[in-house]
C-alpha cells in the first residue's frame, strides 16, 4: 500500500524526516519496502499484516506515527451538518447493512480535478477520473472509509431502498459486467431496482457522468462476513470490498462523508442538501479485561513498563482505559476497544499493542532454562545411513511433488498394502490442480522419478541413478478416515556405471545393480533378511522383475521397466527401477547382533557348477543345500552364471561355491570329499539338474 | 703339465670365444627386448662355462695329474680362469639386469594425474542437507525433531491454530483440498497441535516437512515447498527466549557475529507476533559485497527470514494447556527460500526438477 509523505504532515504535525517516519513505521510493525519519489512528494511502499484494516489509510498511518511523538491528528468534523430526511434511505435487511448515510448534492459541475487532487492520488499509483469520483478515492485513502456516489436524478423515486437481491436480478457492474445476483448478496436500489451491489461496486446506469448535475452520496457499514461472501461468488474484489471485508469504522462516517461533501462544494461547486444517517444495527464497543497489564507485558515478553506508560501507549491508540477511579488500589483495568480497531480481543492483543510501540528491539535475548535431552525422530537415525549409502553408491537425491497425474493410475504398481482394492475409490483426488492434471496425491513415487530421468536425459545426461524417499497416499476404508500416508523409497537407474570425474561408462547398469543397491541400502539400515522372488510386476518387464520381501513379508519390487512405459518416455536403455514400503521395512524387528566366536580351524572351499533351466534359481539351489542340514556344510555362494558355447539353447551352468569347516578339528580331504558329493547328488536329484565335471 | 695347461688355456679361449658377442656390448642402447634376450643367453652361457659341471669345474680334477710341488700353482691357474669366467658373466648379467630394470621402470611409470578410480558420489538434495543441519542444531538445544500427516483436517490446519471459519488465511485458494474434503496442510504448525496432544507440555518440538499451497510455480512459488517450525512450551516462556533461541540457531548457522532483528507482525496462532531477520550471511549487513550491492539481502543487509510469535491462547486451549499457567513461543520458515537465499538461487523451481547439473553441486 503506498502512502504519501505530504499527506501524512496534513494529518499529523510530524518532524520527522520520511526516512525516519519508515524506519518508526517498521519498527512498530508496517514494514516499509521503500520509498520513492513522487514529484516533490516522498511514497512509502508499506507492507501491512491483514489484521490492520485500520492502517489502509493515511489517518491510520498517522495515528501509529503519533504514538510515540505525542501528537494529535487533525480530523474533520463528525457533526451533522444538514437536516434528516427521513424518507430518503430504507435499510430492509440490517443485518447486512448496519449503518447508511446519504447525502444529496446538486448542481454540481463534474470536470477535471485541480493538480494538487491529481497529483496526491497519482503519488499513491491512482488514476484520476472527474471531480467528484476523485474525491470519493481520496477520502477513502485519507479516512480509511471507501463511499460510492450516484446520479440522483438517475434513481427513480430519488431514494435508496437497502436490501437482498432478488433471485434472477442482474446488475450491469461499473466495469461493464452483468452480474447475477442471488438473495445472499446486499443491494443498494432506488426504488425499483439495484443501482449497486453494496460495498463492492456502483452500477453503471447509475454512476456519474459528464451530464451528472445531482450527487447522491453514499457512506455506510456493510456486514464483512456477507461482503466476503458476496465478494469471493461474484469473483469481484475491489478497493471498497478489500476495506470492507476486513472492516472499517463504523463511527466514522459522517466525518467522511462530511469531507467528501466539503471537497465537492470546494471543487465542483455543489449546494449541500438533505442528509440522511440511518444506523440500525449498533454494537457495543468490545471491551478487553487485563487484571495487571503490566505483568502480562513482563509474562510475554519479558520486558518491564509500567502500568502508566502501558496505559499511555494503549490511550495514544485509541484504546482507553474504563474510568476506574472508584477503586483505586486494583490494577485491574477495563480497556475499550476504539470503532476502528477490529482486532483487539484479549489481553495478550494488548500486550502485543505495547510492545510494538516500546519496541521489540528492547526485548532481551536470552536462552530457556535447560529442559530435557533433545531426540530426532525415531527413524531418522536409520534414514540417514540410508540416504548416505544410496549417495556413496551414486545416487542423487530426488525431490519431487506429492501430485501426478492420473493416467499414471493404472500403469504403476503400487507397493503391497497400501491400495485397497475394495475400495471404489482407492486413490486421493485434489478437487483440483495448479500444475496441469496433477491431481492425484501419488500413490508411487515412480513416476516423479521416471520424469526427472527423462528431463536428465534431455539434457544429455546418459548415466543417472536417482533416488527418493517420501510419502505417497491412498484411501482409507471407513467413513471420515483420513488418507493413509506411507514412507516408501524408490530408486531409478539408467545408463552405464560411472566413476568419478571419468567420461565414459565402465559398463552398463543391469538388473543386478538395481538389487544390489536396494540390497545396500536395506544392510544400512540393518534389514539383512532379504529375499527376491521372480513376479509378475505391472510396471517392470516379466523375467527381469521381482518381490522384494523382507522377513516373509512382501514390502516392494524391483526389475527392469516394461517396454511400453520405457517407450512412453522415450528410453533407448534399459532403465531399472525399484520401490519399498520404507516405513513397513524400518517397523520390522530386528534381532540383536550376536556374535560368532571365530574358527580356529581352516575351513575347505569346493566350487560346483550345475546345469539349470530357466525354472531352476540360485535361491533354489541354495535352498536344497540348507535343506540337507550337513553341520560341516557351513555356506553356499555364488560364483558365477554362464550360458552359450558348450551348453544347449535356455540352459545355463550355475556356479556355486560350498564353504566347510569344523569347529572340533582340522578337516581331511576324504571327509569333504564324502559331504560333497553327498550334497551335490542330492541337490541335482532334488531339483532335476545336472552338474558339470 | 703343461697338457694340463693348455687343455686349461683352451677352456678359457673357448669361453671367451663364445663370450665374445657380450664384450663388446652398449648396454645404453639396448632396447628392452634385446637386453632380455642378451640375458637369456648370457643365462644359457653361465650354465655352460660355470658350475660343477663346466669345463673350468673339470679343469680342477686334472690336479691329480700334477706333481705335487705344482698343484699350488696350477690351482691358483684354474682359479683364476674360473673367476674371469665368472665374474666376466657376473658383470654382463648385472649390466643387463639394471638395463632391464631401467627401461621397465620407465615403461611402467604411470601418469599420477589421470583421475583415481573412484566411483561416482551422488548427493543428498539441498533441503536434505539443510534440514539436517538445523535439526542437528535444535537436538542439541534439546529439542525433539516431529513431523505428522500431510494430508489433515480442516480442525488441525486452521481451527485449532486459531484460524476460524471465514478468516482470509482459509480461503480455498490458498489451501488444496481432497474431493473427500481433506486439506493437504499449509503449514507444519498442524504438528503443533498433534504434538501438544500427544506429548503433553512442557516440550520443545522442532517440525520440518511438506506443505502445500495453491501456488502456480514461478521462479518464487512452488505449490508444494518445506517448511521447519520450533515452538516451546512451558511456564515462563517469554519473547525473550524466542529471540535467544533463533539468534542462537543463526550464530551456529552463520556464525557468532550474526545478528537478528525482530519485527512487529501478525499470524493468527501468535500474540504477540513477530517477523525475524538476521544480518546478511553474505555481506555480514553492510549490504555491500565486493563493492557492489549484494544480492541476498538486496542491499539492505539483513536477510528477512521467518515469522514467530508467543503462540496464540486460543491454540494453547485447543491442546488442552492453560495458558494461565504456561506460555510458548513458535517460529517458522521456509526451506526453499532458505536455500535459495544461502546459494542465490534465482528460480526455486529447479529445488524439484531434479536436474543432477542442480542437484551434484551440494554436498
Amino acid at each position: 500500500m503506498d502512502i504519501s509523505y505530504n499527506w501524512l504532515r496534513d494529518l499529523v504535525e510530524t518532524d520527522l524526516t520520511a526516512d525516519e517516519v519508515a524506519a518508526e513505521l517498521t519498527r512498530v510493525g508496517l514494514a516499509v519496502e521503500g520509498i520513492h519519489a513522487h514529484g516533490c512528494d516522498l511514497v512509502f511502499d508499506i507492507d501491512l499484516t491483514s489484521n490492520r484494516p485500520d492502517c489502509l489509510s493515511h489517518l491510520g498511518v498517522a495515528r501509529e506515527i503519533a504514538v510515540n511523538q505525542d501528537l494529535e491528528i487533525a480530523t474533520g468534523s463528525s457533526d451533522a451538518v444538514a437536516d434528516a430526511a427521513p424518507n430518503l434511505v430504507s435499510i430492509v435487511h440490517p443485518e447486512l447493512c448496519y449503518r447508511f448515510t446519504a447525502r444529496i448534492i446538486r448542481n454540481v459541475k463534474i470536470g477535471p480535478s485541480p493538480q494538487w487532487l491529481v497529483d496526491r492520488l497519482e503519488a499513491i499509483g491512482e488514476r484520476s477520473i472527474n471531480n467528484v469520483a476523485d474525491i470519493t478515492n481520496y477520502v477513502m485513502h485519507e479516512l480509511g472509509q471507501p463511499m460510492h456516489s450516484f446520479d440522483l436524478d438517475k434513481l427513480t423515486d430519488n431514494r435508496i431502498v437497502v436490501r437482498r437481491a432478488k433471485a434472477g436480478e442482474t446488475i450491469q457492474t461499473l466495469d461493464d459486467v452483468e452480474r447475477k445476483l442471488d438473495e445472499s448478496m446486499l443491494v443498494i436500489c432506488d426504488a425499483e431496482k439495484p443501482a449497486a451491489i453494496g460495498g463492492i461496486m456502483g452500477g453503471l446506469d447509475s454512476s456519474i457522468t459528464e451530464s451528472t448535475v445531482n450527487v447522491l452520496l453514499e457512506v455506510a457499514y456493510f456486514d464483512r462476513a456477507n461482503i466476503r461472501s458476496t465478494s469471493r461468488k461474484l469473483n469481484l474484489a475491489t478497493e471498497a470490498s478489500y476495506r470492507f471485508e476486513r472492516g472499517v469504522d463504523i463511527e466514522n462516517l459522517i466525518r467522511a462523508s462530511n469531507r467528501a461533501a466539503k471537497l465537492t462544494q470546494e471543487l465542483a461547486g455543489g449546494t449541500l442538501g438533505e442528509f440522511i444517517n440511518v444506523y440500525p444495527t449498533k454494537s457495543t464497543p468490545k471491551t478487553v479485561e487485563s487484571p495487571d497489564i503490566s505483568a502480562a507485558v513482563q509474562r510475554l515478553t519479558g520486558l518491564t513498563i509500567e502500568t502508566n506508560e502501558c496505559v499511555r501507549i494503549l490511550s495514544a491508540l485509541g484504546i482507553m482505559p474504563v474510568d476506574r477511579s472508584q477503586i483505586p488500589n486494583l490494577r485491574s483495568q477495563i480497556f475499550v476497544s476504539p470503532s476502528w480497531r477490529h482486532d483487539i480481543a484479549i489481553e495478550e492483543d494488548l500486550v502485543e499493542e505495547i510492545a510494538r510501540h516500546a519496541g521489540y528491539e528492547n526485548i532481551a535475548a536470552e536462552l530457556p532454562p535447560v529442559f530435557g535431552a533433545g531426540e530426532y525422530q525415531p527413524n531418522e537415525p536409520r534414514e540417514k545411513r540410508l540416504r548416505r549409502v544410496l549417495a556413496d553408491m551414486g545416487f542423487d537425491e530426488a525431490l519431487s511433488y506429492s501430485f501426478i497425474d492420473t493416467r499414471h493410475d493404472e500403469i504403476f504398481e503400487t507397493v503391497p498394502n497400501l491400495v485397497d482394492s475394495d475400495l471404489t475409490e482407492q486413490f486421493i483426488t485434489l478437487q483440483d490442480a495448479v500444475i496441469d492434471g496433477a491431481v492425484r496425491m501419488r500413490p508411487s513415487i515412480l513416476p516423479g522419478l521416471l520424469d526427472a530421468v527423462r528431463l536428465n536425459l534431455n539434457h544429455q545426461r546418459r548415466d543417472i541413478k536417482l533416488f527418493e524417499l517420501g510419502k505417497v497416499f491412498a484411501a482409507a476404508a471407513g467413513e471420515d478416515s483420513p488418507p493413509k500416508e506411507q514412507k516408501l523409497l524408490a530408486i531409478a537407474l539408467i545408463g552405464g556405471e560411472i566413476r568419478q570425474n571419468k567420461a565414459i561408462s565402465e559398463r552398463d547398469l543391469d538388473f543386478y545393480d538395481a538389487k544390489g543397491s536396494i540390497e545396500a541400502a536395506l544392510a544400512a539400515v540393518s534389514v539383512d533378511n532379504v529375499s527376491f522372488i521372480p513376479a509378475v510386476v505391472r510396471h517392470l518387464r516379466q523375467g527381469q522383475a521381482a518381490r522384494i520381501q523382507v522377513d516373509g513379508r512382501d514390502v516392494g519390487s524391483v526389475g527392469r521397466l516394461n517396454d511400453d512405459l520405457a517407450t512412453t518416455y522415450k528410453f533407448r536403455q534399459s532403465i531399472f527401477v525399484a520401490e519399498i514400503d520404507l516405513q513397513t521395512v524400518l517397523s520390522i524387528e530386528q534381532a540383536p547382533l550376536a556374535y560368532r566366536p571365530l574358527s580356529i580351524y581352516p575351513g575347505i572351499v569346493r566350487d560346483i557348477s550345475f546345469v539349470v533351466g530357466r525354472n531352476v534359481s540360485f535361491d533354489d539351489i541354495r535352498d536344497s543345500v540348507a535343506e540337507m542340514n550337513f553341520a560341516l556344510c557351513r555356506s553356499t555362494t555364488y560364483v558365477d552364471i554362464y550360458e552359450g558355447k558348450g551348453l544347449a539353447e535356455g540352459e545355463r551352468s550355475l556356479t556355486i561355491r560350498l564353504e566347510y569347516r569344523s569347529d572340533e578339528r582340522t578337516l581331511v580331504e576324504q571327509e569333504v570329499e564324502d559331504v560333497h558329493s553327498q550334497i551335490v547328488v542330492g541337490v541335482g536329484k532334488k531339483l532335476g539338474i545336472s552338474y558339470r565335471v | 703339465m703343461s697338457e694340463e695347461r693348455n687343455s686349461v688355456e683352451a677352456i678359457k679361449v673357448a669361453f671367451e670365444t663364445e663370450f665374445a658377442k657380450f664384450s663388446g656390448i652398449d648396454l645404453e642402447a639396448a632396447s628392452l627386448n634385446e637386453a632380455e634376450l642378451l640375458l637369456h643367453e648370457i643365462s644359457e652361457l653361465k650354465i655352460l662355462h660355470t658350475g660343477k659341471k663346466s669345463p673350468i669345474a673339470g679343469a680342477m680334477k686334472l690336479i691329480g695329474r700334477i706333481p705335487p710341488e705344482e698343484r699350488g700353482s696350477f690351482g691358483q691357474f684354474v682359479q683364476v680362469v674360473e673367476r674371469g669366467i665368472v665374474e666376466a658373466i657376473g658383470a654382463v648379467e648385472n649390466g643387463l639386469r639394471s638395463r632391464i630394470s631401467l627401461l621397465k621402470i620407465e615403461l611402467e611409470s604411470l601418469d599420477v594425474t589421470i583421475p583415481g578410480r573412484r566411483p561416482r558420489t551422488g548427493h543428498l538434495h539441498p533441503i536434505t542437507i539443510l534440514r539436517q543441519k538445523i535439526e542437528d542444531i535444535f537436538v542439541s538445544m534439546g529439542y525433539a525433531i516431529e513431523d505428522d500427516r500431510e494430508i489433515e483436517t480442516d480442525y488441525y490446519n486452521f481451527d485449532a491454530l486459531n484460524i476460524p471459519e471465514g478468516h482470509p488465511a482459509r480461503e480455498s485458494q490458498d489451501t488444496f483440498y481432497t474431493t473427500e474434503g481433506f486439506a493437504l496442510r499449509s503449514q507444519t504448525s498442524t504438528v503443533q497441535i498433534r504434538a501438544m496432544e500427544r506429548r503433553g507440555v512442557p516440550l520443545r518440538i522442532l517440525a520440518p516437512g511438506r506443505v502445500f499451497r495453491r501456488d502456480t510455480p514461478d521462479m518464487t512459488h512452488t505449490p508444494m515447498f518445506h517448511q521447519l517450525e520450533g515452538l516451546c512450551v512451558d511456564k515462563g516462556i517469554t519473547m525473550a527466549h524466542l529471540k535467544g533461541t533463533v539468534t542462537e540457531w543463526l550464530k551456529r548457522m552463520y556464525g557468532p557475529d550474526t545478528v537478528t532483528r525482530f519485527r512487529p507482525s501478525y499470524f493468527p496462532f501468535t500474540e504477540p507476533s513477530a517477523e525475524f531477520d538476521f544480518s546478511c550471511f553474505k555481506c555480514a549487513g553492510s549490504g555491500v559485497f565486493q563493492g557492489e550491492r549484494c544480492r541476498p539481502c538486496k542491499g539492505s543487509g539483513w536477510i528477512e527470514l521467518g515469522g514467530s510469535g508467543m503462540v496464540h491462547p486460543n491454540v494453547l486451549r485447543a491442546c488442552g494447556v492453560d495458558p494461565t499457567i504456561y506460555s510458548g513461543f513458535a517460529f517458522g520458515f521456509g526451506l526453499e527460500r532458505m536455500t535459495a537465499l544461502m546459494y542465490s538461487i534465482d528460480d526455486i523451481r529447479h529445488m524439484f526438477e531434479n536436474d543432477v547439473r542442480f542437484l551434484e553441486q551440494f554436498s
